[in-house]
């Protein structure tokens, strides 16, 4: 059992969320980054999709109410074990009565708390993601607050989860996989949607500008700011199911990428798809920062997922040996 | 391959694929949306549904969604190539004949008027019909459920008399009531949420359209027949 | 064939799984160097017998060995902070990682100290119980 001490709003408990309900108007929800969701519940031995605590409002503070194995992954936050400073990615044991503390991230917006076993509260749909729009999943459809208290799951792993169990960090061993700018801003990769070519001469525009991420995002969506850019002629939708990535251009000029909680139909024109292996990477920019995207090819959209597959599996395979490995001579 | 059918736009890098009358571009690597290009009637939502029926049993489909005569196709794993599944979902498309979905008739009991009419008025305005007269027309039309979407439950109800079109609103309503009845363009629907909502609200239902603990957490379904029944009207 | 090294935790992790899903109790093994004896006890922990652990230099002076083969790194290339500069040492903190694949295992002090000798270099791919670091405690 954990118990919340202290947290901001929009903090929720999230797995990989429940596809498959979209076509009854119900919004995946899910880990906005979930590649640091999934390497996270895989260094305490879960399953990759086991609920943990997303945390994008700080500062953050918990108390384990009995023994367990838990780590933070996801944005750097300075994560201190009553005091003690943690070592990021990595497993410790806390006791019980010891308070974990997160604070304002170094790098990136969101953290992920994982304990082995995962956090038990009930499924809604085949998952345990919080839907705050739908009021459902979750801590009760709702965001965390003080006092609130959240029990953990048997661990089912077939080994003891162990502290001391660290890993690279995702980007530096996918370096080559990933983009990198000169000056600062985020580079992400998308692929041309529908409406793209209606867009005329503001098409090169929305790939060459930066884009500023506006305080109105959130989980639904990013905003963008920049000089807008807009169809020849107006462009009249029928309403159509959409994903987390889709880049919709509003009357206003100014694009809106869905996010986790996307919106499951939409109308606006389309200019463009993030990839998805490049969602988690957006998932931890925070509001304010610049961002660019760049055309990707299909191919290379298939060749960053193959490469995001193979480094975590070698993960979850590496992890399971070392840990039976060192609880074998402990 | 049927490639002598399938015409690619102008810019070569954008994928898109237009034949038969339907068109099909990429969101990201794996969702491919399917648009008819014809009316927006039931003839065309029939043949959605059609197509519907035949990709879900796709064994590599992650999820389907149907929108207003259009299909997002999800696939599980990115594709190796993204033309052969285009060119699937567009044969799939051309096999695709009209059926009627055998849904429940659902009957929804009405307050008209009333503190959640809010829109009332305007459309009264637009149209030149009494509030009556807008009221009457709105509750002796059956609808068909089109799709669901936007909302848990929200269904996207197809028949609205003409005469009562009304456009979204510009600036929405910031915080409308779950269960108000409203229009917005060319169809209607009963709000499944209460926060900001763009269309126009001219009563109250009190049955709730989700439930999602229950097996079946939205009471609509794609081709089930929607009756307004008016048990109360205040004006 | 090349050596397997019988002191390798995942060796013998490996052995022990090969062992219980082949239906097999036992296994014994030896080579001039070293031997191992593995009996798997069903629905108990297994026993087994291997090559002593850490071993004690002195009274004051320990060695910090490897609980398992991997990379020796000072530092976690991905994070130039985990860089341990100090020769003192408080209990707990991280002096160094061993790297098996894309998983580093931190290795700490075992009690305040002082580092008197860093065995391996950083790069260096060491056997399980190989010594790293000679340290001597702090009263």
């Amino acid at each position: 059992m954990i118990e919340i001490i202290e947290t901001g709003p929009f903090n929720t408990v999230q797995d990989l969320g429940r596809p498959g309900y979209r076509k009854i108007g119900v919004t995946a929800s899910g880990a906005m980054d979930p590649f640091g969701l999934k390497i996270g519940n895989v260094l305490v031995g879960n399953a990759p999709g086991a609920a943990a605590i997303e945390v994008q409002t700080f500062p953050f503070r918990l108390r384990f109410t009995g023994p367990v194995v838990f780590t933070v992954t996801g944005a750097d936050c300075g994560a201190k074990l009553d005091e003690h400073p943690l070592l990021p990615w990595c497993t410790h044991a806390a006791d019980a009565g010891q308070a974990l503390e997160l604070g304002r991230p170094r790098t990136g917006a969101r953290a992920y708390l994982c304990f082995a076993g995962g956090l038990d509260v009930e499924p809604v749909m085949g998952s345990r993601s919080t839907s705050l729009r739908g009021a459902f999943g979750g801590n009760g459809g709702r965001f965390l607050t003080a006092t609130d208290r959240l029990a953990l799951c048997a661990e089912t792993s077939g080994h003891r989860p162990r502290a001391g169990i660290s890993v690279v960090d995702p980007a530096f061993a996918l370096a080559d996989h990933l983009p990198t700018s000169d000056d600062g801003s985020l580079i992400i990769r998308a692929l041309p949607a529908g409406e793209h070519d209606l867009f005329g001469n503001d098409a090169e525009r929305f790939w060459t500008q930066i884009w500023q991420i506006s305080s109105k995002s959130d989980r639904t969506g990013y905003r963008l700011s920049g000089e807008p850019v807009k169809p020849t002629t107006p462009v009249e939708m029928r309403s159509h199911g959409v994903v987390p990535g889709v880049i919709q251009v509003p009357p206003s000029g100014e694009p809106i990428v869905q996010m986790s909680d996307a919106n499951t139909a939409g109308g606006y024109p389309k200019i463009a798809g993030v990839i998805d292996a490049d969602l988690w990477r957006l998932g931890q920019a925070r509001i304010g920062s610049r961002v660019r995207f760049v055309r990707a090819t299909h191919r290379e959209a298939l060749d960053v997922e193959k490469a995001m597959t193979l480094f975590l599996d070698d993960v979850r395979v590496t992890c399971g040996m070392v840990t039976r490995a060192l609880n074998t001579m402990a | 391959m049927n490639a002598s059918f399938a015409m690619l736009t102008s810019s070569p890098e954008v994928l898109q694929s237009t034949r038969g009358g339907a068109r099909v571009s990429a969101i990201g690597a794996r969702a491919f949306l399917l648009e008819a290009l014809g009316e927006f009637d039931l003839a065309s939502q029939r043949r959605i549904w059609a197509l519907s029926r035949a990709v879900e049993a796709w064994d590599d489909i992650s999820e389907i969604v149907p929108g207003m005569t259009n299909l997002l196709v999800i696939f599980k794993e990115i594709p190796e190539d993204p033309e052969p599944p285009v060119t699937r979902i567009l044969e799939a498309w051309d096999g695709a004949r009209s059926i009627d979905l055998n849904g429940k008739t659902i009957e929804i009991e009405v307050c008209y008027g009333g503190e959640h009419a809010t829109d009332l008025p305007a459309l009264c305005d637009r149209s030149g019909l009494s509030d009556r007269e807008v009221i009457r027309i709105h509750h002796e039309a059956t609808y068909r459920v089109f799709a669901l979407g936007s909302a848990p439950g929200f269904g996207y109800l197809h028949g609205l008399d003409p005469r009562i079109y009304m456009p979204r609103k510009t600036v929405p309503s910031i915080n409308m009531a779950r269960g108000c009845v409203t229009i917005g363009g060319m169809q209607t629907g009963v709000a499944v949420l209460t926060g900001p909502n763009g269309w126009n609200s001219i009563g109250f239902a009190e049955l709730r359209m989700f439930d999602p603990s229950s097996a079946t957490p939205a009471i609509m379904a794609p081709g089930d027949t929607v009756r307004f029944v008016p048990v109360r009207v205040e004006l | 064939m090349s050596q397997v090294d019988f002191t390798d935790p995942a060796t013998i992790a490996e052995l022990m799984a090969a062992l219980e899903a082949a239906g097999v109790d036992g296994l014994q093994l030896e080579r001039p160097d070293q031997g191992l004896r593995i009996i798997l006890a069903r629905g108990r922990p297994a026993v087994i017998r291997r090559p002593e652990g850490l071993a004690v230099a002195g009274a004051s002076r320990t060695t910090v060995k490897a609980p398992i083969a991997g990379v020796f790194l000072t530092h976690d290339p991905s994070r130039p902070t985990t860089l341990h500069r100090s020769d003192d040492v408080e209990q707990g903190d991280i002096i160094g990682f061993l790297r098996i694949g894309p998983i580093l295992v931190p290795l700490t002090a075992p009690a305040s100290a002082r580092i008197m000798r860093r065995v391996a270099e950083h790069g260096a791919i060491v056997g399980f119980g190989d010594p790293l670091f000679e340290i001597e405690l702090q009263s």
